[in-house]
């Protein structure tokens, strides 16, 4: 009879760790949806963007390859686990979204409801991912944030490949080159003031964007209005 | 003693001497320091506070003063002028006359792609006398002539004769220009805070 007692308490305790498990789990990915929610729409309002857009949280490492991007089909953006991991503050899961924002946003252009907006989204990838990165810094600095977690974040989350010529996507150098001439430009108080100055990311920033940096300097200082070719 | 002292003086002396090895090895932007460091640069002003409840709104008709034949004549950042249209009133007070010139800001330029699609260039943060930005939907994007329209479906129908079908690839969409008797317009929201 004793022995019945036992094995009957010990199941409820294993029933009620595995269920507190479970709700601690359920709790993260509520926080972690309460997080992206709150600075995905403060990024909206902040930017007066009419149009609707969703955000949420999946736990998948990452999205499949050959899926369409739900920001551009459904105008949901989604953050997946894997992405996540890499985000260390406010200022990086908004330079998360706000990328995203700008490919949502943009496919509600074009006739048909948007459909061809869509469609030149997916067939000019390389050039509206530098577009997204661009106007993600102007989103960013529109709601407050401070648009040099986009450069941390992209330093420390995106491979770097060997050629872009023929790839769908530009080198990570480019972006980054791309992105720091542009706060330079229209944002320059963000570099003066720059709390990631000092952090490894951006120091690491600093390290490998040496030559691209040259040529921006060169540009700045001769005033040139000439494109620079970043490697 | 005296040895431990030692000791523990000279590993103090060396972890001294690592640390202020490792402050020396950050690395310095020039660019930055050269040329914004000394300057007073003014913060962007952030839009924290906004009610978007009503929906009453004025159009504002603008129109750019001097051409822009091409988003390769203008750069990022760079102030561009419009004039104003008409009058706006409001409270039967004049906030904006017409002929008054207003400076807005070119956002991003997009340059036109392969397959047809267009250039376009993001004009915003127009600067008005008496009207607060924050009750001003003040984006407008110009775009470029969209070839790819036509493009897509040519390229689809030559799919049948390989490889002219990729020869699409080359036809570049239409170049964004803003000509001064185009109108823009943009829309005004009074009660918005």
């Amino acid at each position: 009879m004793h022995k019945l007692i036992i094995s009957v308490v010990l199941l409820l305790l294993c029933q009620t760790c595995v269920f507190s498990a479970d709700m601690t789990q359920i709790e993260k990915e509520q926080n972690i949806q309460q997080q992206i929610s709150d600075i995905g729409t403060k990024l909206l309002n902040a930017n007066k963007i009419d149009k609707r857009i969703v955000f949420a949280y999946d736990e998948a490492e990452k999205k499949a390859l050959l899926k369409i991007d739900p920001a551009i089909t459904s105008r949901q953006v989604i953050l997946y686990d894997g992405d996540y991991k890499y985000i260390e503050n406010e200022d990086e899961l908004a330079a998360y979204l706000a990328r995203k924002i700008l490919i949502a946003f943009k496919s509600y252009d074009g006739i048909f409801n948007g459909y061809m907006g869509a469609f030149q989204l997916k067939a000019a990838p390389k050039k509206f991912e530098l577009v997204a990165d661009k106007r993600a810094v102007d989103f960013m600095v529109n709601a407050g944030y401070h648009p040099v977690g986009l450069i941390t974040l992209i330093q420390k989350s995106c491979p770097q490949k060997r050629f872009d010529r023929f790839s769908s996507k530009n080198l990570t150098s480019k972006r980054l080159a791309h992105i720091y001439e542009y706060i330079y430009t229209k944002y320059p108080y963000y570099l003066a003031n720059n709390p990631y100055f000092e952090s490894e990311p951006y120091q690491n920033f600093l390290l490998t964007s040496i030559e691209n940096r040259r040529m921006f300097e060169q540009k700045v200082k001769t005033g040139s209005k000439e494109e620079i070719e970043y490697e | 003693m005296n040895k431990i002292q030692t000791f523990l003086l000279s590993l103090f002396l060396l972890v001294m001497g690592a640390s202020n090895s490792f402050a020396a090895e950050i690395l310095n932007d020039n660019l930055v320091d050269t040329t914004l460091k000394d300057k007073n640069l003014q913060k962007p002003p952030v839009n924290k506070h906004y009610n978007y409840a009503s929906t009453r709104r004025i159009p504002i008709r603008l129109a750019i003063i001097a051409d822009i034949k091409s988003e390769k004549d203008i750069t990022e950042g760079q102030t561009v002028v419009f004039r104003a249209l008409n009058d706006i009133w409001h409270n039967r007070q004049p906030i904006l006359k017409k002929d008054d010139l207003v400076q807005a800001k070119v956002e991003t330029i997009i340059k036109s792609g392969m397959n047809g699609i267009p250039a376009s260039i993001i004009f915003g943060d127009f600067k008005f006398d008496n009207i607060e930005s924050s009750r001003v939907l003040d984006e407008y994007e110009k775009f470029g002539q969209d070839r790819s329209l036509w493009v897509y479906p040519m390229k689809w129908a030559l799919t049948i004769l390989p490889p002219s079908g990729s020869l699409t690839n080359f036809i570049k969409g239409g170049h964004a220009k803003l000509k001064t008797n185009e109108v823009i317009e943009l829309y005004y929201y009074p009660d918005w805070n």
